[in-house]
């Protein structure tokens, strides 16, 4: 709704000048790094932020890394055991140090990382870089307190299951994915969830296996200096000792046939997603890229299929599409929310025909050229906190573990040719690679 | 002196010759940025909808920035922007309605004619209106009731408080009242109620004095219409603690709400005592306020707990209070984010296969019972002083750029203020003890509330019943937690599942029921 976009437009906030823009590069700020012997990524983007900074742990496991059975959700859930405290700083002692900075704290995860983040005062940073450190490595609680903290995540999953799309996401993943660990979402089966107050032991060699520097990207953005964050990190992170644990986490068939799953729910407007195999991340291939252009120019609130399906027949209260960034390959999604059921296969064929359109014939160059600016233009207009860029960085953190894919990835977006969007159309937008998720009031999905 | 002279004549006349009163604008500059930013601020909301009608001022502020406008269609606008990352779009609360206009400042010069348009030249057709109006109905009749029981309970709660006023109804309106809603009825309330008479102008970023001052000029022809102020409608006194219980299929806990009159807000230096109380408690998302600790990281049964003494917009969201939102009209409230149902329970966990009621008794005890020490006790000087030192670090975080600022700055003007994140500092830093815990006893109280509960058709009676006969609600661990629990909890957990709550009224209401 309107409130919502309101929102978020607020929570972008305006440019402020840097001291040192880097040259030609789309991130107008030099980003530092700095490798510490153990292996430890430390990086540093000062920022015209006075008396602000932000703080980001970016550690490289995620539910991809689940790759045990009946573990589902557990990197998680591990998330929040990092909030119980060691024995430095017991979860009292914690919790008044952390109310003692003043900070905006808090951590989450996806399919392939967990963040851990801090923003606020920058004269308290050496406190930050100490709590941080201090539990990264000396975490500590007791079976009891881990026990306690799985109601919490139950807890989580009780208000989320309330979103029928949420139930849908978790049939969606399932039916696309046969054998790689994208197959279950973040928050993890619900009888996963329940069993974890019994995975004490498990917890424990989680911590081993991935807190560990080569797992960690510390990222600092805001009112400091590359000499100041680099010199407390070799402080409170120069002992911490690396790990030897590498995710064997297995590749998913090539899939071979259109897939279909269905959420019955007469509560909220039939819905219809397409999600299609795509490639994993990179910085380097056009694939990508070439698909974010492709999804921005066919599905955008721009596009041609929009106005004809949302604007003009007025069949779809919404449309949508894009591609997943991911370490291993995922998922391309487009999405419609309509008026009616009975127009559930209406709108996939229109959506498909669009699709085949622009394999067949490729896209208006000026359509290419604009929706270019526009890629650059958004980007600009964002990074303007110390939270947006050390988000954005984190983003390509999680994705490669070099904050200097940001810059790559919007180098390839300038040279996306028209060629290139008719060939990731025709080689990845297929229905072999096609996985359709319906909800409607009916038992059964319309398609299938 | 001729000079001094002419001068004058020249402003007498300038003055005659400008309306009564000239349209506030609320600037903020900077130089630098790579972009400006428009916000008008009008001063009317949904409680300016007439009752018949509810949804207006929605329907009429989303037909403005999500339809054609000028010579446009609304499609050819959004591709028209398209190569600026431009965008534009528009809130309304129940008290004002903001609209917000973002774009680089490379193409302000091409992008201000649109802004123009969508403010003063709305092209509000059939079209249009037929398609935004289907979404509202879509809202108000099926997504309201099926994505969030949170936000659910959270609405239906000022349902509760405001019943009768015009606080009451959802922005969007009722499924009865939208469908009353016609284009005419549209087009008649852009003129009465998004006038040059109640509005303010704000503007952020990279302009020129050139552009403020066309700005200024173009809002100028808003229309004229007389506005008289509509008076938001006060928070009613519950009699006792008044309970509404929402049915609904296939629910996975019990989502509640509690909340009760406040007769501050922000225009009070009272709040701000109040406020270093309410953070200490139930800070929004917060794992150091008290409820956060007792009822999440003590027992186990939900997500986190927080309460709040004004209206924080989607608090599932935002981790840090939003702009935007301002009111007059207050309560303060609680929020415990959904505990688990006993259907829930006895499927999970074979020891508790004879539960017959879920948590949320045991959860509404326990809230309620913590608010009634804090009345009692106070704070001490520790946990005083502890977050009062947070909150003067924390609320700086609140604006951290200039269009947060902005947005900040002109809810400042609602409440009367010049600065209200200035003043905060400087009010926080002055607040004594003494005046924290004489604001908590003038202004909190747990004898009479109103209460929304969304939970499992298969729960709600056992939990009305519950409620109304003050019945004794333990709390019904899973083994694996109950093991590791300390005799403190354990004895407090006896006194809180008999605790004594007033409740004097308890109805269960089908969703399909609610915001009639």
């Amino acid at each position: 709704m309107q409130k919502i976009v309101f929102a978020l437009f607020l929570g972008w906030l305006l440019a402020t000048p840097s001291t040192a823009m880097a040259a030609g590069k789309t991130l107008p700020y030099p980003i530092h790094q700095h490798r510490l012997d153990n292996g430890l990524n430390v990086v540093t983007v000062p920022f015209d932020s006075p008396g602000l900074a932000a703080f980001y742990i970016i550690t490289r496991v995620g539910a991809r890394n689940e790759v045990e059975p009946g573990v589902t959700g557990f990197a998680h859930f591990f998330e929040h055991m990092m909030f119980r405290g060691t024995d430095k700083y017991p979860k009292e002692k914690y919790s008044a140090a952390l109310k003692s900075i003043g900070a905006a704290a808090n951590a989450n995860t996806s399919q392939d990382r967990t963040e851990y983040h801090m923003v606020g005062n920058a004269e308290k940073l050496e406190l930050m870089f100490e709590l941080e450190a201090d539990r990264f490595q000396n975490l500590k609680y007791s079976e009891h307190e881990f026990k306690t903290e799985a109601g919490a995540v139950k807890g989580e999953y009780t208000k989320n299951f309330a979103s029928p799309y949420q139930q849908l996401r978790e049939k969606l993943v399932e039916t696309a994915f046969t054998t790689h660990t994208y197959s279950h979402t973040t928050m993890g089966y619900f009888k996963d969830i329940v069993n974890m107050p019994n995975q004490f032991e498990y917890s424990r060699e989680f911590f081993d296996r991935y807190y560990r520097p080569e797992y960690n990207t510390i990222l600092v953005v805001g009112d400091v200096s590359q000499q100041q964050v680099n010199a407390l990190a070799e402080k409170y992170f120069g002992e911490w000792q690396r790990g030897s644990y590498v995710s064997e986490v297995p590749v998913e068939p090539e899939q071979t046939e259109t897939r279909y799953t269905h959420l019955s729910n007469g509560s909220i407007p039939p819905y219809i997603s397409l999600s299609y195999k795509v490639p994993a991340f990179s910085d380097s291939s056009m694939d990508m890229p070439a698909l974010d252009v492709l999804a921005s120019i066919v599905f955008s609130n721009t596009s041609e299929l929009y106005k004809k399906l949302v604007i003009d027949e007025q069949k779809a209260r919404f449309l949508g599409g894009g591609a997943h960034d991911s370490r291993d390959p995922s998922l391309f999604t487009v999405q419609a929310s309509l008026m009616d059921k009975a127009d559930i296969p209406y709108v996939m064929k229109e959506i498909e025909k669009a699709i085949e359109k622009v394999a067949k014939e490729g896209v208006d160059p000026q359509l290419l050229a604009t929706t270019r600016s526009n890629i650059k233009y958004s980007f600009a207009m964002s990074i303007d906190t110390p939270t947006v860029i050390a988000r954005s960085l984190s983003h390509y953190i999680q994705l490669t573990g070099d904050p200097e894919s940001l810059n790559r990835l919007y180098a390839l977006y300038d040279k996306v040719s028209e060629e290139d969007i008719k060939r990731v159309a025709g080689k990845y937008l297929r229905q072999q690679r096609l996985t359709i998720a319906t909800i409607s009031a009916d038992e059964k999905g319309a398609l299938k | 002196m001729r000079l001094f002279r002419n001068t004058m004549i020249s402003l007498l006349v300038l003055t005659f010759a400008l309306p009564l009163f000239a349209i506030e604008v609320v600037e903020h500059r900077q130089p630098q940025a790579n972009k400006v930013v428009f916000m008008l601020r009008f001063d009317n909301g949904s409680i300016a909808d007439p009752a018949d009608k509810k949804g207006l001022t929605y329907a009429t502020a989303a037909i403005m920035t999500g339809g054609g406008a000028g010579a446009m269609e609304y499609a050819d606008i959004q591709r028209k922007m398209k190569p600026w990352a431009a965008f534009y779009g528009s809130g309304v609360d129940k008290q004002v309605s903001s609209f917000f206009f973002q774009v680089p400042v490379d193409f302000v010069g091409e992008f201000y004619p649109l802004l123009k348009n969508v403010l003063l030249s709305p092209d509000f057709n059939e079209k249009d209106f037929a398609r935004l109006m289907k979404s509202q109905q879509n809202y108000v009749d099926q997504v309201v009731r099926a994505s969030s029981d949170e936000d659910y309970s959270k609405f239906a709660l000022e349902d509760q408080l405001f019943r009768g006023g015009n606080m009451q109804s959802l922005i969007q309106g009722t499924s009865a009242t939208v469908k009353n809603i016609s284009l005419d009825d549209i087009k008649a309330h852009y003129n009465k109620v998004f006038t040059r008479n109640n509005v303010m102008l704000g503007i952020a970023g990279n302009y020129s004095d050139e552009l403020l001052q066309r700005f200024k000029a173009d809002m100028e022809k808003l229309p004229a219409t007389a506005y008289t102020k509509v008076k938001p409608s006060v928070a009613r006194s519950p009699n006792g603690i008044e309970v509404e219980i929402i049915a609904k299929d296939n629910t996975f806990g019990s989502a509640i709400f509690t909340g009760a009159p406040l007769a501050i807000t922000r225009a009070d230096d009272e709040f701000i005592a109040l406020m270093i109380a309410n953070s200490w408690i139930g800070e929004h998302r917060k794992s150091y306020s008290r409820l956060y600790q007792k009822i999440r990281e003590t027992r186990s049964m939900n997500y986190g707990d927080y309460s709040y003494i004004e209206w924080y917009s989607n608090g599932g969201r935002n981790q840090l209070p939003p702009a935007g939102v301002p009111r007059a009209s207050n309560y303060w409230s609680i929020w415990i984010r959904p505990v688990q149902i006993a259907k829930q329970l006895q499927a999970q966990y074979e020891e508790l296969a004879d539960v017959k009621i879920g948590h949320a008794h045991f959860a509404f005890r326990l809230a309620l019972r913590e608010f009634d020490l804090l009345i009692k006790n106070g704070m001490s000087v520790d946990e005083f002083e502890a977050t009062k030192t947070f909150l003067r670090s924390y609320s700086k975080l609140y604006a951290q750029g200039p269009a947060q600022q902005l947005g900040w700055l002109m809810d400042s003007r609602f409440y009367g203020r010049n600065d209200y994140l200035k003043e905060l500092d400087a009010l926080l830093e002055k607040t004594t003890l003494a005046e924290v815990n004489s604001a908590i006893r003038k202004h909190w109280q747990t004898k009479n509330m109103f209460v929304t509960i969304v939970t499992d058709t298969s729960e709600a009676q056992a939990l009305a019943d519950s409620l109304i006969n003050n019945t004794l609600s333990p709390m019904s661990y899973a083994n694996v937690v109950k093991s590791g629990l300390s005799e403190d909890v354990l004895t407090e957990d006896d006194e809180i599942a008999a605790y004594p709550l007033n409740v004097k009224s308890v109805k269960i209401i089908k969703s399909a029921d609610t915001f009639k």
